[in-house]
């Protein structure tokens, strides 16, 4: 008994001093930054492309080491950010996507590294891809990846019931109504109700500002007109039985997409490798095309999806931090191993490297993938902002969207729910909103 | 091994032992419940004070700006107003009842039946068919939900193929209304064998010579089932019951994990859920803590309530 209490007693001492051994040196390594040993860095992302990336950087730099750890996908990682800062013990780095970036500047995650931002940095990327990141002059992040907008379809079987591939939205239409007409079973798409960056990218397509920003000044646009529009569009469609509600990914719709019941998914470049990891059996059938335009002959889209790499403000090393952002997301090494794990570079360079891969595994067939995607890139909406409160915005629109659905009332509907609660989110927390 | 050499000669030699003993005990009690007693307050009291605490915080921009940064700040009752006049989080509970009025009685009433029937003498194979309907409370809820959720979805149901081949079309299982039976039926799947080996432990603990009685003065065995056994073991009905509710309240699981195979469930669908989205989607802390410490309330009365209501009848006292 006695030589066990012992054991413990001696187990907790020793935890306790590793404990402060653990906080003593962590401290004396911040008062002097990197004079002596090396900084550690740690890095919150998810995705295949990260680990072969800080391999990579810790190798050239053996003075800033980074420690990657996996916290979730996107909406995870982010609610665990703010979470982590509150308890101040976030990363130093972090991936964040693009329409949370705003809610993290005002949770306080994201740190303001405009200093750290230097003339070659700038020019590694384009002022549209910059608009991203940048709020009231201020950089928050180094873009890492972009999804422009695009249109990922089964071409076998549109070849097969002779449906040619859409171009704008009328002519989507009436492909939905052709196929339909040539196979009962099929339908050209599915209309689903938690898509909420499809739905706002087709929006912003169409002329939507959801948020804007005037000196202190909100303004939610979620409602506007041309919004509207874009619901009524689906509302017809649906309506008529022209593609089906239904949610993505599911058990259902994997097995529809592998039928060849479910023949496209108008989305973004990253597409095609979801595509492929469930319905493998798919690929050579598959292909990509720009988006369909409302209007005939335009070219530009928006982005769904994509992130970029911010310094939190706990970071005690910004410098370095911004620097590692820098490097992963701006040089030949990065970029090269971006395009291996499947991720579409925000760099120019990396687009440009892009062009000489070779095409995703969904469609070898279509020799021309990177080129029609880089292409699609070079043409994107500029100046589009998201709100401090995309989280509130997302979930709303999710439910709204899936009560319109459910009970019959109009999409339209949804969108006025949606704007609702996001205003009245944003007065309760204080901002200052104009509708 | 000194142990329990030592026990025989302390209790042979009564007196010293009692004073020693006396001298002992101010320090020795405390020193046994204080585990018990530090890891209630660290796990349970000071994050309960700490939920009520934070249901009167709230994250406020405290200089203003468009990018302005939120600060927790003191706002009174606000939480609790929001809470409770957010009719999404009130028709929570209204989905709560449908859904408890479907599970609770199903799932007490399949539990007692099988129970009894496990109590007959001439039922045959009583262990495979006790541990066949236990297993299914071994499965993990998540684990049980997907599965359930293949079984319910039109293209990979085995049910839906069934009445396809007959002409009858898919069973909407993941459509309103439906989908109120389709979760509860994976709570019930769940939860029988749980209920079911409370109600029959119960019942194994009856001394038969009640039954010798009850055959002589002339009762069958449907008599003695109703008549004898069932007023015996409410005791264990009412505990089944009281977890059952408890169970209803705290429905979390199943509904999330269905989710993103229907939208016929929202991220408000059920209470807990409403919380979970405050907390975690929404980024309200405060909220979630209203909102919770509102559904602890509410259990914590129904719950007294329903002890209330069936004191009497459970345990014989006035």
């Amino acid at each position: 008994m006695r030589s066990r209490v012992f054991a413990a007693t001696s187990a907790l001492v020793a935890a306790g001093a590793l404990l402060a051994g653990c906080s003593g040196g962590s401290s004396s390594g911040s008062e002097d930054e990197a004079a002596d040993g090396p900084v550690t860095l740690e890095y919150w992302a998810w995705g295949t492309a990260q680990d072969p990336m800080v391999d990579a950087w810790n190798k050239a730099h053996p003075d800033i080491q980074v420690k990657h750890t996996d916290a979730g996908g996107g909406s995870d990682s982010s609610a665990k950010l703010l979470t982590a800062t509150r308890a101040d013990n976030a990363p130093d780095v972090a991936v964040v996507e693009y329409q949370t970036l705003p809610a993290m500047i005002v949770g306080d995650v994201a740190a303001d590294i405009t200093e750290y931002v230097d003339d070659d940095l700038k020019s590694s990327f384009t002022d549209a891809t910059w608009g991203l990141t940048t709020f009231n002059d201020a950089i928050y992040g180094v873009p890492q990846d972009v999804g422009p907008m695009a249109f990922v379809y089964n071409q076998a079987r549109l070849d097969e019931l002779g449906v040619p591939v859409p171009t704008t939205w009328a002519e989507f239409k009436t492909a939905a109504a052709a196929v339909r007409a040539a196979d009962p079973n099929a339908y050209l798409a599915t209309f689903n109700t938690s898509e909420f960056g499809f739905f706002a990218g087709m929006a912003q397509q169409a002329g939507a500002q959801w948020w804007s920003v005037d000196g202190d000044q909100w303004t939610v646009g979620i409602d506007d007109e041309a919004s509207q529009e874009v619901a009524d569009y689906w509302q017809d469609l649906i309506d008529n039985d022209l593609i089906k509600v239904e949610d993505l990914l599911t058990p259902q719709w994997n097995q529809e997409v592998n039928a060849g019941q479910v023949l496209s998914w108008p989305s973004a470049l990253w597409a095609p490798g979801v595509i492929y990891g469930v319905a493998e059996g798919m690929a050579g059938q598959w292909a990509m095309a720009p988006l369909p335009q409302w209007t005939p002959g335009d070219t530009a889209v928006a982005y769904q999806g994509g992130s970029a790499v911010v310094v939190t403000t706990s970071s005690k090393h910004p410098k370095e931090a911004a620097e590692f952002a820098a490097w992963i997301n701006s040089t030949d090494e990065g970029a090269a191993i971006q395009l291996e794990t499947g991720q579409y570079p925000a760099s120019t360079l990396g687009q440009t490297k892009a062009e000489t891969s070779a095409p995703p595994l969904l469609m070898p067939q279509q020799t021309d993938f990177w080129e029609l995607a880089s292409t699609i890139a070079a043409d994107t909406i500029p100046n589009i902002s998201w709100g401090p409160n995309v989280n509130v915005a997302q979930s709303a629109f999710q439910d709204a969207m899936a009560k319109a659905v459910q009970n019959g009332t109009p999409l339209r509907e949804a969108l006025t729910e949606t704007q609702k609660v996001v205003v009245e989110d944003m007065k309760t927390t204080g901002f200052d909103v104009s509708e | 091994m000194t142990t329990t050499t030592t026990m025989p000669t302390t209790t042979s030699t009564g007196g010293t032992t009692r004073t020693r003993s006396r001298r002992r005990s101010p320090i020795a009690p405390y020193v046994f419940v204080a585990p018990a007693v530090v890891l209630y307050l660290a796990f349970l009291l000071v994050p309960m004070l700490y939920s009520v605490y934070l249901s009167f915080r709230g994250l406020r921009l405290v200089e203003g700006g468009a990018f302005g940064k939120r600060q927790e700040v003191f706002i009174g009752l606000g939480n609790y107003v929001s809470a409770i006049t957010d009719r999404d989080f009130l028709a929570g509970f209204g989905r709560l009842a449908v859904y408890g009025a479907i599970a609770v009685p199903l799932t007490l009433g399949l539990a007692l039946v099988f129970a009894l029937l496990l109590d007959l003498g001439a039922t045959r194979a009583k262990r495979f068919s006790r541990t066949a309907i236990f297993i299914p409370y071994a499965v993990p809820g998540v684990v049980a939900t997907l599965m359930w959720g293949f079984m319910y979805l039109p293209l990979t149901s085995p049910f839906s193929y069934v009445t396809e081949q007959l002409g009858w079309g898919t069973i909407p299982f993941l459509e309103n209304p439906e989908i109120f039976g389709s979760i509860a039926n994976i709570a019930i799947w769940g939860g029988v064998g749980f209920n079911m080996i409370i109600i029959y432990t119960s019942l194994r603990g009856i001394p038969s010579e009640l039954y010798d009685a009850a055959r002589i003065d002339g009762a069958n065995e449907w008599q003695i089932a109703w008549r004898v056994k069932v007023p015996l073991v409410t005791p264990a009905l009412v505990l089944t019951g009281l977890f059952a509710l408890i169970g209803t309240l705290q429905v979390y699981g199943e509904p999330t994990t269905l989710r993103p195979m229907t939208s016929a469930i929202s991220q408000t669908w059920v209470p807990l859920m409403t919380i979970y989205r405050d907390a975690f989607v929404r980024d309200d802390l405060p909220r979630a803590a209203a909102g919770s410490v509102f559904l602890a309330v509410c259990t914590v009365a129904l719950s007294v309530i329903l002890l209330r209501l069936t004191q009497k009848r459970a345990f014989g006292e006035s």
